[in-house]
């Protein structure tokens, strides 16, 4: 399938927590790590996930 | 997706601002310095873990390329002077806004269901400001 779409369509799952997202760790622009539950922990943070960079 | 251009004001309505792409650490600099915003926090997630936990999801061809989106990304682009250049990792991957409260509920989600959807800043900056309120 061309750009690795899907075949069929999909629907998206929006969580009613973030448990799952808690414990992943990410690396920021430096490469150091983020444990994403770090950064609603003391206030709400707005998470954006990007297409793509570019 | 452009809420890193009204970073200043999510921070001055109390709220942390995360953007995450795909691709590597480098690609998070060059994003930083193309769009002027040090400082900003931007992670990378070549893995696209965390897109699968948030629920984002994998576009058909259709949702990617098809006339409404086409037309609508054309209209954007030329609203906003913002045209999309070569593409990093998974291309077919969609992304969405999530805000987490220090609870770990999600008050709120946006999810992009092709390729042109994505949240207005005023949509999301108003229901960061009322989960503030509810914090």
């Amino acid at each position: 399938m061309p750009l690795g779409a899907s075949t069929s369509r999909q629907h998206t799952r929006p969580p009613a927590r973030a448990d799952a997202l808690a414990d992943l760790v990410l690396h920021d622009a430096d490469g150091k790590d983020v444990r994403l539950g770090d950064l609603w922990s003391d206030r709400p943070v707005v998470l954006a996930w990007l297409r793509h960079y570019g | 997706m452009q809420l890193h251009r009204d970073r200043d004001t999510f921070e001055a309505a109390g709220v942390g601002l995360a953007v995450i792409g795909q691709g590597r650490p480098e690609h998070a600099r060059d994003f930083i310095a193309a769009n002027d915003v040090e400082g900003l926090r931007v992670l990378v997630d070549p893995a696209r873990e965390s897109y699968e936990a948030a629920g984002a999801k994998i576009a058909t061809v259709n949702e990617l390329l098809g006339p409404r989106v086409v037309a609508k990304g054309t209209a954007s682009a030329l609203r906003t002077g913002l045209f999309q250049t070569r593409t990093k990792g998974h291309p077919a991957q969609l992304g969405g806004v999530l805000i987490v409260a220090p609870d770990g509920s999600v008050p709120y989600a946006h999810l992009a269901d092709d390729a042109s959807d994505n949240a207005s800043n005023d949509e999301v900056l108003r229901a960061a400001r009322k989960a503030v309120r509810s914090a």
